[in-house]
């Protein structure tokens, strides 16, 4: 058997066995993906935002927090990392109205996420400490529908799910499906104990877990990736809620968005380096986090490689072929180019692509915002599937590359 | 609260391993199949071949109407052609086993024996044209499978409108005896090469219209 072969049929098991783990969770638990729990008791609970330079925003996140029906939420804590607009005004603002609403400024800026939420989890005395980004804009039912998980005391965190919202471009549409797999897809880790990311824009913790790892990593680029690994390493579960729903505004332009994925990549490549010896090891962590989190990294690399190859292999012959055909004055294209005997390799590939799609369109269907049966048009997910997913293996390896040379720009 | 279904690793591993083993299984099944096909008509070319060559020998000794070998020899290559259109086809598609290459190397064997049994043929009855077409088998270079691929297609145009010519297309890189005996007596240096009637050998063929000329 060729190399070539062999590649393909080890890159369709892996394929295989991943979509077929999504597959199963899903079947199983079925009813119980939207399931919320009621809180035994009111667990106090601050909220901290870390704001940068949001001034358009920030106001919009509070008042958001303020609607809240969560009774038991007491503080909203505001840290301005030395903003050099007008955050500082609106935040204060806020303050002067509302007695829950607490303004607090770094001393010099942090320069990342991480060491403004670790600043502001300074001022935090309450039972649960949750995280929101300074334009995220959550349900107002998001934080009630999450902190019944942590009546289950090794429940450590609790993510919400993440949709987007603002100007609607072929961008932001796809990342509007992206986002909708990625929570449907983090649901179903949920009940494998492998989610592998709280999320920036609304998470909260119990602030004994939350101590007990000492805070977020200011060193890593995606602290919310470092921290969620660092509570499974620690033992402590942690869930996703569906009907907690948060949205936020993702980049609209191609660069902003490159530098957003390029930081989440460098950031997951951070946490695999700091983690690595839990790999293979006992736990969720090491024993499928990490291989699942080094075997997507393969999947995406090889698969543009084996892409790449074939592809350029097959332009660059075509172009001799007519090159060659012109100059001999001979047919470009003949009948013979026409003979459709498919291998079995591509039955396994269309096998896989089906199911992907299936999984896409239920994940698609199961996340529907309006009334429509998936609530995408058919353009918009045949965009995300063929052009947006394939802007995804260059980013690795540009990450990578990042990565290697020290990378750490927020 | 919510348990862990971690089962469901096992499961899936069950069921993806059953997947793929089935999946292997059927595509070892088609290919065998394939296989099966173009060993049944190799049988028959075998058959034809055995004929055409008794009734050369016969045309020899007896010395006979050089049309009736003409018209087997030419037959027979036509339909050999056809059939290693068909290996072809089923090969590209052939990714598990390995029993299309055997295959392709017993027609390489047909085809030179017809060759070969076509050397005296050719020289007494002078009633048709030979073009023995000599290429490399499982080149990986794009250079190459692009000349080669223009090259069939020039033979073919050629042969199309001339009913008077042998046409045997032979991978020279196939480790046989007897057509290395033969690739040396001709003095082939490089691949892919075009043998005109036995005394002419070709390295470029830039049209159709260099091939005509070297016709009888």
């Amino acid at each position: 058997m060729e190399f070539l072969t062999i590649l393909y049929l080890t890159y369709t098991f892996i394929s295989f066995y991943f979509l077929m783990i999504y597959v199963l969770t899903y079947t199983q638990n079925k009813s119980q993906l939207n399931e919320t729990f009621k809180t035994d008791k009111t667990r106090s609970l601050s909220i901290i935002i870390p704001c940068f330079n949001a001034e358009k925003n920030i106001g919009k996140t509070i008042q958001a927090h303020l609607d809240s029906d969560y009774e038991g939420l007491k503080k909203i804590i505001v840290v301005d990392d030395c903003s050099t607009d007008n955050s500082a005004e609106v935040i204060k603002e806020y303050t002067k109205k509302y007695k829950q609403v607490m303004y607090v400024k770094t001393p010099k800026n942090t320069g990342n996420a991480a060491g403004s939420k670790n600043y502001g989890s300074k001022f935090v005395k309450t039972k649960l400490i949750g995280f929101s980004d300074d334009d995220s804009i959550p349900n107002k039912n998001a934080t009630s529908k999450m902190v019944g998980f942590f009546n289950d005391e090794n429940v450590g965190a609790v993510t919400s799910r993440v949709l987007v919202t603002g100007k609607q471009n072929f961008l932001t549409k796809s990342q509007a499906i992206e986002y909708k797999i990625i929570a449907f897809t983090r649901k179903l880790l949920g009940f494998l104990e492998s989610i592998y990311v709280t999320n920036g824009p609304l998470s909260i913790y119990r602030k004994k877990a939350f101590d007990e790892v000492g805070g977020f990593d200011p060193e890593n680029m995606t602290e919310d990736i470092e921290i969620t690994w660092h509570f499974v390493s620690k033992g402590w579960k942690v869930h996703m809620a569906i009907p907690a729903i948060v949205k936020t505004y993702p980049p609209t332009k191609i660069k902003a968005w490159f530098h957003q994925r390029i930081r989440w990549n460098v950031g997951g490549l951070q946490t695999v380096a700091k983690y690595r010896k839990q790999f293979l090891n006992t736990g969720m962590l090491g024993l499928f986090i990490m291989p699942f989190f080094m075997f997507s990294w393969f999947l995406g690399i090889t698969g543009l490689f084996f892409l790449a190859y074939r592809f350029t292999n097959y332009i660059i012959m075509k172009y001799l072929v007519a090159k060659y055909s012109v100059a001999a004055n001979v047919a470009l294209v003949t009948m013979d180019n026409f003979t459709l005997n498919p291998s079995i390799l591509f039955f396994f590939g269309m096998l896989l692509f089906a199911l992907g799609l299936i999984y896409t369109i239920t994940a698609l269907a199961y996340s529907k915002e309006s009334g429509r049966l998936i609530g995408h048009k058919a353009r918009d997910i045949f965009i995300y599937s063929v052009f947006y997913l394939l802007m995804y293996p260059p980013l690795l390896i540009v990450s990578f590359y990042k990565y290697m040379r020290g990378y750490n720009t927020w | 609260m919510l348990k862990s279904k971690k089962h469901v690793f096992w499961e899936a591993l069950l069921i993806t391993v059953v997947i793929f083993l089935a999946g292997l299984f059927l595509g070892m099944l088609i290919e065998a199949n394939n296989s099966t096909k173009i060993s049944d008509l190799y049988t028959q070319s075998e058959i034809s071949l055995t004929d055409a060559s008794a009734a050369a020998r016969l045309t020899e000794e007896l010395e006979l109407d050089c049309e009736a070998i003409r018209k087997a020899n030419i037959d027979l290559a036509d339909r050999v052609y056809e059939e290693a259109k068909l290996l072809e086809l089923y090969e590209d598609s052939g990714k598990l086993t390995n029993s299309m290459e055997l295959l392709h190397k017993k027609y390489d064997l047909l085809r030179t024996l017809l060759w070969s049994s076509n050397q005296k043929s050719l020289e007494r009855c002078e009633n048709y044209n030979l073009l023995v077409y000599l290429y490399q088998y499982g080149s990986e270079e794009t250079e190459v499978k692009a000349t080669q691929n223009v090259w069939s297609k020039i033979l073919l145009e050629v042969r199309k409108e001339n009913e008077n010519i042998l046409l045997l297309p032979i991978a020279a890189n196939q480790n046989l005896t007897s057509l290395d005996l033969l690739v040396e007596e001709h003095q082939i240096q490089r691949l892919p090469a075009l043998v005109i009637n036995n005394n002419q050998v070709l390295y470029n063929i830039e049209n159709p219209e260099v091939v005509r000329n070297f016709l009888g």
